[in-house]
């Protein structure tokens, strides 16, 4: 599954000697990180060592401690949050998440009659197999089907980046194998880079072609192929017995 | 303040004899052709046919005297059904009353202004400034972690209430006044409040159009609305100041309580039986619609005080959707 990641591919973003934390107090080390198009990162780490951190702060909705991030120009980027970041008082359709959580900037005048939206989202709907979804509300829906309703908003919105923070944190190991096969899926056709974070170490090094760890009590940031980054000592001090899992040793 | 703007009872209640007391200048409504039956005659009647219960026909013939107070409190219940629905999705729906209190305060100013200046400045113009800067209050504060939202809301609407109680009290020939603007006794509307409340709530029906899309992405999922690069903070700073134009003008012309009341009830009425947000929106605006026409109608036949026979006909359609909502499957 791993991706090509010559050099040739465009760079989406840049970190360089980046510094995140919250309220003025930096998480982790400064460090140096490129993504390209198309790449799969898998971002790892224990509970509280900055992974959200850094991924608000990639995506602008936090200021980095120190360092920049630079993105491409006008690159289109989806975040899909952790569950907690969608208000469930919204009587929404799966549909109406689709078709709204498409808008960018101010397409949003636009109205709902456009027929090409319209269009698009049903065909990610039936992309990610929710289509018979597409009528129900969005909030009596399982954790697993919000999900991939999620996804199909993701392909809707003509998104580069799809930025993922522990998508599949309700789910049961099977069902986030499908989940990552998905979105896998979705890298392939539609070319996107894929940052997720996932405690599921074993499914996350089936479909990554690159990893970060992410480590504020030791104050380390490695990154590189998994395969390196799973063998380094300090996601050996941290994940310990899971070491095996994550590398199929 | 040489007109009158409402005629409420010493009560409050509907009292369509107080219009035509002698020592009151007309009001800015037509005279009905006729003469008019006893409930609602000269205040001169004898006393026995005064307590006689109002008919369609009375209503029928007077109908020219009530159009515009009604047209005004349905497109005011309308509008503010729909922004409502955006309120009690934000979960703020005091803010409403403290930006509508905050909007009384500003009339009883004016009025106060025009004692002591000798110059009365717009008083819809003094109602939108205190809503607006109440509504920054709110938007300044709400980044705070000192004190919650709802502490703010609270001061800002027991101190515009209680200020408004106080100005009014040094204005003692607008009494009456404050007192419709602050409970919404007033049975009649001026023609300039309700040219008013049709172009503001034109506007503000148009805006929510617009915007629509953008509000329920911005709300829904705020941190996923701002990666796609929606003008979130824009958009709930619009919102806000949709809801103080609306607040101002509306409370100017038929009262704080009823705008408080359309501003939540038909919204949380829609909310509890319909699936979609969309036909919320037309639901909520329906209802308010409707409760001003049906609490209108109420307070004739019935002689209550108009807003507050307004608010009770919102309250009666929010308890007939929670027991719709409760017979029926969950949405």
């Amino acid at each position: 599954m791993a991706a090509d990641t010559s050099p040739v591919r465009p760079e989406l973003f840049e970190c360089r000697s980046l510094r995140v934390g919250i309220a003025g107090r930096a998480l982790l080390p400064p460090f140096d990180l490129t993504i390209r198009a198309g790449e799969f990162w898998a971002v790892v780490g224990r509970n509280g060592a900055g992974k959200t951190t850094w991924l608000r702060t990639l995506l602008g909705l936090l200021p980095p401690i120190a360092g920049k991030v630079r993105s491409a120009v006008d690159v289109r980027v989806s975040y899909l949050p952790q569950r907690s970041g969608m208000d469930d008082l919204y009587p929404l359709s799966a549909r109406e998440v689709v078709s709204i959580g498409a808008e960018r900037g101010w397409s949003f005048l636009g109205g709902v009659g456009a027929r090409g939206r319209q269009d698009k989202v049903e065909q990610a709907l039936a992309e990610v197999g929710a289509a018979e979804l597409a009528e129900r509300p969005f909030r009596r829906l399982s954790e697993g089907q919000k999900q991939r309703v999620l996804f199909a908003r993701l392909a809707a919105a003509d998104a580069e980046v799809a930025i993922l923070d522990e998508p599949t944190s309700a789910m049961d190991k099977v069902a986030e194998k499908e989940a990552f096969e998905l979105i896998s899926t979705l890298r392939d056709t539609h070319g996107l880079a894929v940052l997720v974070v996932s405690h599921y170490l074993s499914i996350v090094s089936q479909f990554a072609d690159r990893a970060i760890l992410l480590d504020s009590d030791s104050q380390q940031v490695v990154s590189g192929a998994p395969r390196e980054v799973f063998a380094h000592p300090a996601f050996r001090a941290r994940y310990g017995d899971f070491v095996e899992e994550a590398t199929g040793a | 303040m040489p007109e009158v703007t409402a005629a409420p009872s010493a009560s409050g209640a509907f009292d369509f004899d107080a219009l035509l007391a002698p020592g009151l200048p007309a009001p800015n409504v037509p005279a009905p052709a006729a003469s008019i039956s006893a409930p609602v005659s000269h205040p001169a009647a004898p006393a026995a046919a005064q307590e006689t219960q109002p008919a369609w026909h009375d209503f029928a013939s007077s109908w020219s005297l009530y159009r515009d107070p009604i047209l005004c409190g349905v497109v005011a219940g309308a509008v503010l059904g729909v922004l409502g629905v955006f309120v009690v999705l934000r979960r703020a729906v005091f803010v409403t009353a403290a930006v509508s209190q905050s909007a009384a305060l500003g009339v009883a100013l004016a009025f106060l202004l025009g004692i002591y200046l000798g110059f009365t400045p717009p008083p819809v113009l003094c109602a939108f400034a205190l809503a607006l800067a109440s509504t920054g209050v709110l938007a300044w504060r709400q980044r705070s972690a000192t004190l919650p939202r709802e502490a703010i809301v609270g001061l800002l609407y027991v101190g515009a209430s209680a200020l408004a109680v106080l100005v009014g009290d040094r204005i003692a020939q607008e009494a009456e006044d404050i007192t419709a603007i602050l409970f919404g006794t007033a049975v009649l509307v001026r023609p300039e409040d309700f040219l008013a409340v049709l172009t503001v709530s034109g506007v503000v029906g148009l805006s929510v159009a617009l915007l629509y899309r953008g509000l329920v992405f911005a709300g829904f999922d705020p941190e996923g609305a701002r990666v796609h690069g929606l003008p979130v903070a824009w958009l709930e700073l619009a919102l806000w100041v949709l809801v103080a134009l609306e607040v101002s003008v509306t409370t100017r012309a038929i009262g704080a309580l009823p705008v408080f009341a359309f501003s939540v009830l038909p919204a949380m009425a829609a909310l509890l039986v319909v699936k979609r947000l969309g036909h919320a929106v037309l639901l909520a605006g329906l209802l308010g619609a409707l409760s001003a026409g049906l609490g209108y109608l109420a307070a004739f036949f019935f002689r209550f005080p108009v807003g507050a026979a307004e608010a009770c006909v919102g309250a009666t359609f929010f308890l007939i959707a929670a027991v719709v909502a409760r017979l029926r499957p969950s949405v």
